[in-house]
């Protein structure tokens, strides 16, 4: 992922009409203003987009990697860092074979009720290996993929957690990943 | 960022950005919220010291002693949560 850092109008003083989108719309126009009053300067902002990639072979013979913001571990990890003023940066493998009872959430700053009922709305790691067992992909990563998303600073994350887990996919000879927010 | 935000406020001495930035921490980002999420910390420990119960010195001496400062300020953090789960009044599942 490339970000441009020349030319950045401060946190406070940017106008959002120059964020460009996909499509060229903002679909939820004023967000930011709200996350910038909530969050003072937390947003990132990249001139640079990445390319869309496409697959070199099927989906059903793809192995399929998920990576979520969701802050979903198994029992017994180190509970992500919940209570950091900044964030926590680091991230959690759960093996794609996990029982969903044998996960846990650690986060603080969206609604789990549901999730805590059925993890599968935030983390759905029954539905992925049912449709890898259907031969819709053609089978999971050895590991699944977890962090927190209260992390506060966008370029630090960029730099350093996003890249561990694009280097984690790799390892796990991903073909195509799917990213799910909390 | 919000990091360099934070920086530059420190080094400006900027109290009132660092403690607002504190204040929508804890209360998951409403300003308010978090300022009663602070008073409800502190009445918490409060409430526990005022019958002159026997509490561990040694340890509190020996943490601050032989701890960076760095983890007694992560601890902090930590006991506000801790104190704020204790009081029975937990704002924090995502609906603020």
């Amino acid at each position: 992922m490339e970000t441009s850092e020349s030319n950045q109008p401060s946190d406070e003083t940017r106008d959002n009409s120059e964020i460009p989108s996909s499509s060229e719309k903002q679909l939820r126009p004023g967000l930011w203003d709200v996350v910038n009053e909530r969050y003072p300067g937390s947003m990132i902002h990249n001139d640079d987009f990445v390319s869309m990639a496409t697959l070199d072979k099927p989906l059903g013979e793809c192995r399929l990697g998920f990576v979520s913001t969701s802050g979903v571990q198994s029992i017994g990890s180190m509970p992500f860092d919940v209570v950091h003023p900044v964030g926590d940066y680091t991230f959690r493998r759960v093996p794609s074979d996990t029982p969903a009872d044998q996960l846990e959430i650690h986060q603080l700053k969206y609604p789990t009720d549901g999730a805590n009922r059925d993890v599968n709305v935030v983390y759905p790691i029954e539905r992925l290996r049912e449709i890898a067992a259907a031969g819709v992909v053609g089978e999971l990563t050895g590991n699944l993929y977890s962090f927190i998303g209260y992390n506060m600073d966008p370029r630090h994350l960029e730099r350093t957690l996003a890249e561990d887990i694009a280097d984690a996919f790799e390892e796990e000879q991903a073909d195509v990943v799917l990213a799910a927010p909390a | 960022m919000s990091r360099e935000y934070l920086k530059k406020a420190i080094a400006e001495d900027d109290k009132e950005k660092l403690i607002r930035y504190v204040r929508l921490h804890f209360g998951d980002g409403n300003e308010q919220a978090g300022t009663d999420e602070i008073d409800k910390a502190w009445i918490e420990a409060l409430k526990r010291l005022i019958d002159f119960p026997p509490t561990n010195r040694k340890f509190i001496f020996d943490a601050i002693e032989q701890q960076s400062e760095e983890t007694l300020a992560h601890l902090f953090f930590h006991l506000h949560f801790y104190f704020v789960q204790k009081s029975g009044d937990w704002i924090h599942d995502g609906n603020l």
